[in-house]
């Protein structure tokens, strides 16, 4: 057997996958974009672009979800950093492990039954009740975007703490040491060394938590009331409701176009920036 | 139960089933005697044929049937008793919408063997070819002559009968009258008003258009299945206006009216019903302007797995014995004679279950058309996303 | 930095814990403790439902992350030594899967899918033989395996190929020079070498698989997994018994993970 042949055996598996569960079904949606609502649901097949021009019909989705999107990331990352640096370059090697393991087990439990935790928790009984308790009135947290976010950095930290704290934990102590050393100061230190070196970490980190929430429906479903509306929530609305195939199928298209734009920028950007692309490769 | 010699007698059974069924005994003593509990599959290979009815007859309709309803409009315990008699667990599968239940059995292996349809939708899953007619010789129980014909006409489609009736009610709104200040609301123009007002954060309104939209053209005392384009976009006026001031958007809203997140939310009879018996601050309002009068029936879907059990099950909760406990459970009143006959007075005379005559003339049915609409369904869109 | 450390692990644990205290509600309300018992941990256990739920779910996973693992290593290994349009379009096949969110793929396999049985079903009703009444595609685990297949599929050749493009090329020179079968260099050179990360692979692969929900939700159909199960039960009003459910699955995870850490380490081989 050549080679040649080999490779090509190794590769059928994957690529009749690919076509069957990838191709054929985004040809689908992308055919369907173009047909028509039949009238009890479902599409007719046509050529329209109806439903593209009507995409502007769900512009607050779109663009509820490219703000909560980056500032989802955002959030999460700033939070993530300092956690991810504490276990890479401070805490007591002894605990380290744990500590680390500690980060991941909660992830262990189904995000459905997490942000069902914090409906309790940010519900009038929850959060709201103990500020009442300490003499500070009225708050709100559930049904809201803040309730949102809450949900989504609680969900996706981890996510995020873990390469980070694999790029810093690579990093060697000595060229701390020697900064110190020569007389730097710490913050001098940080964003010098540490900082600059930790960068494929965060450019893993903030890809894969920005990729999900692009296209998030649970946590807003759960946590948002029905009131802070994402794409994910339009499309599940569209399909499960309205059932609009054709105008559900223009609105994912757009999604995926959207994503892979802001994402292949993003890597362009790292790649200029210097960040190896292996690092920005998933995990 | 030790000694499987320790069976009774086909006749005591049935004696203790029928004592058992008018709920003179607790399930735990009919269990004990029958030694049901323990040993149903020695029962059901020792005693084949034994229950009067065959549907009935454990063993033979498979181990489980899957069933597509409402939030709380059972009762756990008639589930639990159709498994000790047939052997067949009811998994229950919850949904919050007709358009969501059309979605799903559209799109294909639904899974369902009985789901729990409302009135105006059911020419809509006859014309797609969704559901099958039903084989009355498997509902014994079933007894058209007993149903008032309002709440069992549109289970027939051009004379076939495609779905037998569950219970009837109202959508109105509950209000949690702590917060009223002693007022009594009347209308859907108040609750629009008041969720705007001193409501503002802790109104619900339901999760899908039928409703939503329908009372919203109340406010404008339109007719609750309006398709008309000037009328719709003054709801929609009203409905966007009103958005930033609801507590939710959900059809689930019992928790939060439970807990004191919500004052008030769009609500069926049963919810009512429930929600103002366990707290009796809880009021159930029909608005004065109108809104929806519903019917709910039971369907079986083309194509179910367990298309036995599931006439099996739809039969046991048509049984006008389990019928009644159903009612006293959820609270939705049934259109059933034989059922009626077993309540007592004070629920037939409840005005949340029966409202006044002049309340009702007010309500309409939904219509097929109303679902169906195209641009309903994108006005609710709209305001989901505004 | 450690009182910073610890507040940020209250965030991450308050939840479980109000979670786990609440399976041990005696009461039915899951909003309100009145009392404790362990009564929910029996309903859960008993409930032929949440069994069924989690066999579906431990099937899917299995099965999903073992062909995701298998098909992604061979593909790794496979475009190693391929270049041009092939490689490039496998290069674009991957990169798509992973960049489309996961709602987007459960959308586009159901309609996808319904659309070709939808052709498919009245040509096999022709074609098979002997009157007899076809198979009838439909949606299911079948259709569930393969969707998340594909997708973690696409994962683990991502993972598999930084640890191939770190290895030395000089290895597997020095094992054909040596004149070993490229079935035996694959064995006794490659594989070792790439163990970690098909192992890791693997590992991620079934997590995601039993943790999803919108994928299922989309493309399971008749069948329930245990998220779908939840998400179900958490709209029907929840009773502890979801709690219950959590907390157990949490407990096993941990006993499993901490059990893997053993072997790893008892098993530890030097592979850098």
């Amino acid at each position: 057997m050549s080679i040649r042949t080999r490779n090509w055996l190794l590769l059928a598996p994957a690529g009749t996958l690919f076509l069957a569960l990838l191709i054929v079904p985004l040809t689908v949606v992308l055919v369907f974009s173009f047909g028509e609502r039949a009238p009890a649901g479902g599409v007719v097949p046509a050529f329209t672009l109806e439903q593209y021009a009507n995409l502007p019909a769900r512009w607050t989705a779109f663009k509820n979800t490219l703000t909560l999107a980056p500032i989802g990331t955002l959030a999460a990352l700033l939070i993530a950093y300092p956690l991810a640096y504490f276990l890479a370059v401070r805490a007591d090697p002894k605990w380290k492990t744990i500590l680390l393991v500690l980060v991941i087990v909660p992830f262990w439990t189904s995000i459905l039954i997490r942000s069902y935790a914090w409906i309790f928790l940010l519900g009038g009984r929850g959060l709201p009740a103990l500020l009442e308790w300490i003499g500070i009135d009225g708050v709100r947290l559930i049904n809201t975007p803040f309730a949102v976010l809450v949900g989504i950095i609680y969900g996706y930290l981890p996510l995020m703490v873990f390469p980070i704290y694999v790029s810093l934990d690579r990093l060697d102590k000595r060229l701390l040491e020697a900064s110190s050393d020569l007389g730097a100061p710490p913050w001098r230190t940080f964003l010098q060394v540490t900082l600059p070196l930790s960068v494929p970490g965060i450019a893993t980190g903030c890809m894969l938590v920005f990729i999900l929430l692009m296209g998030e429906f649970l946590i807003p479903a759960m946590l948002g009331g029905g009131k802070v509306f994402f794409v994910g929530n339009a499309l599940v609305d569209l399909f499960l409701q309205s059932r609009n195939w054709a105008y559900g199928s223009a609105v994912a298209v757009a999604l995926v176009v959207i994503m892979l734009i802001t994402v292949t920028i993003y890597m362009r950007l790292l790649n200029r920036l210097g960040a190896r692309r292996d690092d920005v490769a998933i995990m | 139960m030790t000694k499987v010699t320790d069976y009774i007698s086909k006749q005591k059974f049935m004696e203790e089933l029928n004592r058992f069924r008018k709920g003179s005994i607790t399930r735990r003593h009919f269990l004990n005697v029958t030694g049901l509990g323990a040993a149903t599959a020695v029962m059901g290979a020792a005693l084949p044929g034994l229950l009067a009815r065959p549907a009935f007859a454990a063993g033979d309709i498979g181990d489980r049937v899957i069933l597509a309803t409402w939030p709380n409009y059972h009762d756990p315990a008639s589930f639990q008793a159709f498994t000790e008699a047939t052997g067949a667990h009811v998994q229950m599968n919850v949904f919050g919408s007709n358009e969501e239940m059309l979605a799903k059995l559209q799109a294909g292996g639904s899974g369902w063997d009985v789901f729990v349809p409302t009135n105006y939708t059911i020419t809509t899953y006859v014309g797609e070819d969704l559901i099958e007619p039903l084989d009355t010789s498997m509902l014994p129980n079933y007894d058209p002559a007993a149903y008032d014909p309002r709440f069992s006409d549109a289970g027939s489609v051009d004379g076939k009968l495609y779905a037998v009736p569950k219970n009837w009610g109202t959508t109105g709104f509950v209000v949690n009258n702590n917060h009223t200040g002693g007022h009594k609301m009347t209308s859907w123009k108040e609750f629009w008003d008041m969720t705007m007002d001193s409501f503002s954060g802790r109104a619900m309104v339901h999760d899908y258009q039928l409703t939503t939209i329908g009372n919203a053209l109340k406010y404008f005392g339109y007719s609750f299945n309006s398709i008309d384009e000037k009328e719709l976009a003054e709801a929609e006026k009203l409905l966007i206006a009103a958005k930033p001031h609801l507590f939710a958007i959900s059809s689930d809203y019992q928790p939060s009216i439970r807990n004191g997140d919500a004052w008030m939310s769009m609500a069926w009879t049963g919810d009512g019903k429930q929600l103002n018996t366990d707290m009796p601050e809880i009021e159930y309002v029909l608005g004065v302007e109108g809104g929806e009068i519903w019917s709910d029936y039971y369907a079986v879907p083309k194509g179910a797995p367990h298309r036995d059990a599931a006439y099996a099950l739809i039969n046991f909760l048509l049984d006008p014995q389990v019928n009644a406990k159903e009612v006293l459970a959820h609270g939705y009143p049934t259109a059933d004679a034989h059922t009626n006959k077993l309540l007592p007075e004070s629920l037939l005379n409840d005005p949340i279950l029966y409202p006044a005559q002049e309340l009702l003339t007010a309500l309409e049915f939904g219509a097929a058309v109303t679902l169906t609409d195209p641009n309903r369904a994108e006005l609710m869109a709209r305001f989901k996303s505004a | 930095m450690r009182f910073y450390a610890l507040s940020v692990y209250l965030f991450l644990y308050i939840p479980i814990g109000v979670i786990a205290l609440f399976s041990f509600n005696a009461g039915r309300n899951a909003s309100q403790l009145q009392g404790l018992s362990t009564k929910w941990y029996g309903v859960a256990l008993s409930n032929p439902f949440v069994m069924d739920a989690l066999k579906t779910s431990l099937t899917v996973a299995l099965t999903a992350a073992f062909l995701a693992t298998a098909f992604g290593t061979m593909a790794a290994v496979a475009l190693q030594g391929i270049h041009g349009p092939v490689r490039k379009a496998f290069d674009l096949l991957i990169y798509v899967a992973v960049m489309i969110p996961g709602i987007v793929i459960g959308i586009a396999t159901l309609i996808g899918l319904v659309t070709v049985f939808d052709q498919l079903n009245p040509l096999l009703a022709t074609i098979w033989p002997g009157g007899a009444t076809p198979p009838k595609l439909q949606m299911g685990m079948g259709s569930l395996i393969a969707a998340h297949t594909m997708f973690l599929m696409a994962l683990v050749i991502i993972i598999v190929r930084a640890r191939l493009a770190g290895m030395d090329r000089a290895l597997t020179e020095a094992s054909s020079d040596l004149y070993a079968t490229p079935f035996g260099t694959f064995r006794q050179v490659t594989l070792p070498l790439i163990f970690p990360a098909v192992l890791a692979g693997f590992l991620l692969s079934f997590t995601f698989s039993f943790d999803d929900f919108i994928i299922a939700f989309f493309v399971a159909g008749s069948e329930t997994t245990l998220p779908v199960y939840v998400f179900s039960s958490i709209r029907r009003g929840v009773t502890p018994e979801i709690n219950a459910i959590g907390t157990m699955v949490l407990a096993v995870s941990l006993i499993l993970l901490f059990a893997a850490q053993i072997l790893l380490r008892r098993g530890a081989r030097p592979t850098r």
